[in-house]
């Protein structure tokens, strides 16, 4: 009998994340990035990620709130998407069944490196989120506005007065010293 | 006698290194800002002309900063060092006093925006705001400047001490400073956008946002700035003519001394 | 003998404090005058009041011939050595002299003129130098030199050789007789009293800011019955202030 119980058991604990991630395939909702060649960029570059969300199920949803997560692959950190001005989350009201809703966040590509992103969804009283692909991107660096022309200023400025300081400081030491 | 003062003042700031070494110091901080502004990766990111405003603001804000700390010093100095009683006992008046220091203060001004000019010319390159922004630049930080300048010299005349002086005047150029960091929400609060009119620093940058970033670069455009700016000038000027007239009547040697 | 200096029911109290107790005397055209008292008499808020520095509670003073002009065209007359001697450390005693002959806008040559005032205050080979580095005795010369700048009708002294050695004293004190035989009047503050017997002509003696006793120094002898200033000075004053 205890042995019985242990096989149970077992097949039970086997059986688990299975469950988990039916659940999520089993998920109403389904994420399409649009275009994810199009996010690639170079620093500085404002670009849209396009997105839609399609309810598959055959009942409405309500009150699902949707976000990005933005990943530096190379540093494998998160990123803060408030420096990237993508910090906000999408409130859906409402989807009806195989409905089709358009999300799209505008972000600042700000650093150079290579990304992925994923968009995230949650609905209200369920307890696993509904996540997108994942999409890999990268930002090329950007060209200095014009660090050639700043450079002489700010090195030959202070150069200068610094002369100016040792000049007045030398024809007045010779003067004293008259 | 204006510019025997003047030109005393001139001397005593070169001799001493007093203002050569505030020049230095500003010039390596503009070339550090600059720099960085225009090469470091994610600043370089703004536009440019966000650009030139966060360095417009960092030219009046020194500036502004070193002239309170001089003119704070710049008449105390002459009661703390015993050597006013002496220029009081020539043919000088007060009033000549008070005009040669403030072109003595000016000066100061002036050697603070020769040195920024080249930073201005640099980091404007490619945009036509180069001569808007050097000009208002001298309009805007000149009226600020000498409004401050005679309020600090009245307190100056009442005070004759240049740590009290000091104290008060960067206390006040502290809240002159708060306003001009409120985001456009909280200048929406009545009592805030009240202060926001008067008050000089938040004027100055305000109307630098207006040429540098809306390109709004004629005088007419900016005269809701440049009004309440002259009006605070004006301000400073009546509070030290009222401070010359307690100093009179108090005389140059204080009976309570 | 024409009054230069009237001082006339002077006032001056800090506080409770009265420094200057209805003061009245007068100076002569001309005239080595003393002006005596201790330590905290009121020689100092007298002489303060005397050139325009301290407002006076009441009372008059006039300068003869000078009084149509307004304080600062007194002051073209006037050569003074204040008690505080502040000095711009970092001038030299030339660069001092230039400015302040700038600020009196002397006539002609202000450089021969201030080369003139170097050499007779024996600082000529020191001109060059900072003020800073000058000691005590050369400022004290520098601050004369300064005050006689504007070859003034009038000169205000306090207490000119306090701190000097007794050679640099000797020097001030030879350059004032001279000063003085020129016509120039001397209004000399000093408690040191065999300096003021060896000076001066007349004095006025106060104490607690009254005056006790003015006349040549003959007349104020006779009155008290003594042979000597101090004697008469110890006679008249209270000994201590502080």
């Amino acid at each position: 009998m205890k042995k019985i119980h242990k096989i149970l058991i077992l097949v039970s604990i086997l059986f688990l994340p299975i469950t988990f991630a039916e659940a999520s395939t089993n998920s109403p909702l389904s994420f399409n990035i649009l275009s994810p060649s199009s996010l690639s960029g170079t620093a500085g570059d404002f670009v849209t990620v396009q997105s839609q969300i399609t309810n598959t199920g055959t009942t409405s949803l309500s009150e699902i709130t949707s976000y990005l997560s933005l990943v530096d692959t190379e540093n494998k950190l998160p990123v803060d998407l408030e420096d990237w001005s993508a910090e906000k989350g999408l409130f859906i009201g409402t989807i009806e069944p195989k409905q089709t809703l358009p999300l799209n966040w505008k972000i600042h590509f700000v650093k150079a490196g290579k990304y992925s992103l994923i968009v995230v969804a949650e609905i209200a009283g369920k307890n696993y989120p509904q996540t997108s692909t994942i999409v890999n991107f990268s930002v090329g660096p950007k060209q200095n506005l014009n660090p050639g022309k700043v450079l002489p200023v700010a090195l030959f400025t202070p150069i200068v007065i610094l002369f100016v300081m040792v000049l007045l400081t030398y024809k007045r030491n010779s003067k004293l010293s008259e | 006698m204006i510019k025997q003062i003047w030109l005393k003042e001139i001397k005593s700031e070169l001799y001493t290194w007093k203002s050569t070494v505030w020049l230095l110091v500003t010039s390596l901080l503009f070339s550090f800002t600059s720099y960085l502004l225009l090469t470091n990766k994610e600043l370089s990111l703004l536009d440019q002309t966000e650009l030139l405003w966060i360095l417009s603001e960092i030219i009046i804000g020194v500036a502004l900063l070193i002239i309170t700390i001089d003119a704070s010093s710049i008449i105390n100095s002459e009661f703390e060092k015993e050597t006013a009683e002496t220029l009081f006992l020539s043919p000088m008046t007060i009033k000549d006093l008070i005009l040669g220091k403030l072109l003595a203060s000016l000066s100061l001004w002036v050697a603070i925006f020769a040195v920024a000019a080249p930073y201005i010319i640099v980091a404007s390159s490619g945009t036509d705001l180069a001569l808007p922004f050097l000009f208002f630049v001298a309009l805007l930080g000149t009226l600020g400047i000498v409004g401050f300048i005679g309020i600090i010299f009245a307190i100056s005349l009442v005070y004759r001490s240049v740590k009290n002086t000091l104290t008060t005047s960067l206390i006040l150029l502290l809240v002159f400073s708060v306003p001009a960091f409120f985001s456009s929400t909280l200048k929406n609060n009545p009592v805030a956008a009240w202060f926001s009119i008067i008050d000089p620093i938040d004027n100055i940058f305000s109307s630098l946002d207006n040429i540098l970033v809306d390109y709004h670069t004629s005088i007419l455009q900016n005269l809701n700035f440049i009004i309440p700016l002259s009006i605070f000038c004006a301000i400073g000027f009546i509070s030290l003519w009222i401070a010359v007239k307690y100093f009179k009547k108090q005389g140059v040697i204080r009976s309570t001394q | 003998m024409e009054k230069i200096i009237s001082i006339k029911n002077l006032n001056k109290s800090y506080g409770a404090v009265k420094a200057v107790d209805n003061l009245n005397l007068s100076v002569d055209k001309g005239e080595f005058f003393g002006f005596l008292g201790p330590n905290g008499a009121g020689k100092t808020t007298t002489i303060r009041i005397l050139t325009g520095m301290m407002e006076p509670d009441n009372g008059n003073i006039e300068i003869t011939t000078l009084n149509h002009g307004t304080k600062s065209d007194i002051h073209r007359f006037l050569g003074v050595i204040p008690e505080s001697r502040g000095f711009y450390e970092w001038m030299t005693g030339e660069e001092y002299l230039l400015f302040f002959a700038n600020l009196y806008q002397i006539e002609g040559n202000a450089v021969k003129k201030v080369d003139e005032l170097l050499k007779k205050t024996d600082l000529l080979r020191s001109k060059n130098k900072k003020i800073g580095a000058y000691s005590r005795g050369m400022k004290q010369r520098l601050g004369l030199a300064r005050a006689l700048i504007n070859d003034p009708k009038i000169l205000i002294l306090d207490e000119p050789t306090l701190g000097l050695d007794p050679q640099g004293q000797e020097d001030i004190k030879k350059m004032l007789k001279e000063l003085n035989s020129k016509g120039v009047t001397i209004f000399y503050s000093s408690h040191i009293l065999p300096e003021v017997e060896n000076l001066c002509t007349k004095v006025a003696i106060i104490d607690q800011g009254k005056l006790v006793a003015q006349g040549t120094i003959q007349e104020l002898k006779d009155g008290a019955k003594v042979d000597t200033l101090t004697e008469v000075f110890l006679k008249l004053t209270t000994p201590n202030h502080d």
